[in-house]
């Protein structure tokens, strides 16, 4: 298994920290990718972040009321090693679906 | 028995050395062993040293090797390309990654100008033995640059060779082959095969007469050759196994290398299926499927049933996210490609 930890992103408009209003998930918690893992409040808004990934929940960083620094962890996630790829998703090996039939007159000259 | 008569006999009996493992384990492996035999490799490229790369392909590598041979480079392609450039010439013989084929732009002057020309400029005595690991091709819902396929623009250049494995067995031997070239060679590897696993025989490459600089035929069959390379060839598979629900008997030819391309087997496979679709994740327009189907009709023109079909992406930028399955040949659009092939009547 490997570790992967999410930082606090860029969350625009040259905000540079947030402020933890709501944990979604909890250690332990298996996550989907583009799952809500958190609210949190920046001097804009008020925003539901995404999990950037599917995995197993380790550690979530700060409590409500805590500050976060935009590039500090956030939340680390355990993911299998061989799917431990950073960028894009693992495709699903799915068993072949088709709708297009061929038919053919062959002569075997 | 002793143990060094079981080990002996491990070599000889390829069952014996065969094991199972993913794409990404096959290319570690191959790695780990070119590091070993070669004290003059090293590897390098953004992250992958400290995390063993995005795909964990040069996992563990820099922790057996040392920082000295395995290490990180700046978050610049054409410094990367262009310190292989006078490694080589130093007597090293530099694995440099680029992370994804779409990062591959900023490093093409370092590619062409100089990696592919400097033995050709130095009249034979400055050989670049620069293995290029690219990450290729799309199929893993990426952002933009992350799914390109570059392949027609680097066999387009005169002293580069291009290669791309198709499963876990030809990752590792093409690797070790590729690494051990005299040569530059761009090494693509199928992004959305890195996961899949499957039998890597450790101690043999290919049958006794197969080359492992030609092309493979991985099914055999006599009504219609699907050419096909990278990823594309196991949704190949998928389709003859399809195909053959309908009585279609279809062979499947992995190119392997595509500069220089292997117009023998080519030629050998088609002309007795006398039928043939290229399938590729590039662009239609002067993709590589021109070639084929030229090469294919220069040494078949007689004797083909039709003319040889393109199956491919779309003259688009490669698209994120879920446009993807309509933009990478699917099994549905290969089939029609095929029922085109067989329906053609001449006049």
């Amino acid at each position: 298994m490997a570790e992967i930890s999410f930082p606090l992103p860029d969350l625009g408009e040259g905000l540079i920290e947030a402020t933890v209003l709501e944990w979604l998930v909890s250690p332990g918690d298996q996550v989907e990718r583009n799952q809500p893992l958190v609210e949190v409040e920046t001097t804009k808004s008020a925003v539901e972040l995404p999990s950037p990934q599917a995995g197993k929940v380790v550690r979530i960083h700060g409590g409500p009321g805590d500050k976060i620094n935009v590039g500090e962890p956030l939340i680390v996630f355990e993911v299998p090693d061989n799917t431990a790829g950073i960028v894009g998703t693992v495709p699903k090996e799915e068993a072949p679906k088709r709708r297009v039939r061929l038919s053919a007159v062959l002569d075997e000259d | 028995m002793s143990n060094s008569m079981l080990e002996s006999e491990a070599v000889v009996e390829s069952p014996a050395s065969a094991t199972v493992m993913s794409m990404q384990q096959a290319l570690n492996r191959a790695l780990d062993e070119v590091l070993a035999d070669n004290p003059r490799t090293l590897i390098f490229g953004e992250d992958c040293g400290r995390l063993g790369g995005v795909f964990r392909i040069t996992d563990g590598l820099q922790a057996k090797h040392g920082p000295q041979r395995v290490f990180d480079t700046p978050l610049a392609e054409s410094g990367i390309l262009g310190m292989s450039v006078g490694l080589a010439m130093a007597g090293f013989h530099p694995i440099p990654e680029v992370q994804f084929d779409g990062f591959a732009y900023p490093a093409i002057n370092q590619i062409v100008c100089q990696i592919a020309r400097m033995n050709y400029r130095s009249r034979g005595t400055m050989p670049m033995p620069i293995t290029l690991r690219v990450p290729s091709f799309g199929g893993i819902r990426a952002p933009e640059h992350h799914g390109e396929s570059l392949e027609a623009l680097f066999a387009h250049v005169p002293g580069l060779k291009v290669v791309s494995p198709s499963n876990p067995h030809e990752a590792y031997h093409l690797l070790k082959y590729a690494a051990t070239r005299p040569d530059p060679v761009i090494f693509m590897e199928p992004k959305s095969r890195y996961w899949q696993k499957g039998e890597v025989d450790l101690a043999r490459h290919d049958a006794a007469g197969v080359s492992p600089t030609g092309a493979k035929v991985m099914r055999e069959g006599r009504h219609l050759t699907l050419v096909a390379w990278g990823a594309m060839v196991a949704r190949c598979l998928q389709v003859a196994e399809l195909a053959a629900e309908d009585g279609i008997d279809i062979e499947v030819l992995d190119l392997r290398w595509l500069k220089p391309i292997d117009a023998e087997a080519l030629a050998a496979s088609v002309r007795k299926t006398r039928r043939a679709v290229v399938v590729h994740e590039a662009p239609l327009t002067s993709g590589l499927g021109a070639e084929v189907a030229q090469l294919i009709t220069q040494s078949c023109f007689g004797t083909l049933k039709a003319p040889v079909e393109r199956v491919t992406g779309f003259d688009v930028p490669h698209p994120s996210g879920d446009l993807e399955d309509e933009y990478i040949p699917n099994i549905d659009r290969i089939l029609f490609g095929i029922q085109r092939v067989l329906e053609y009547k001449r006049g």
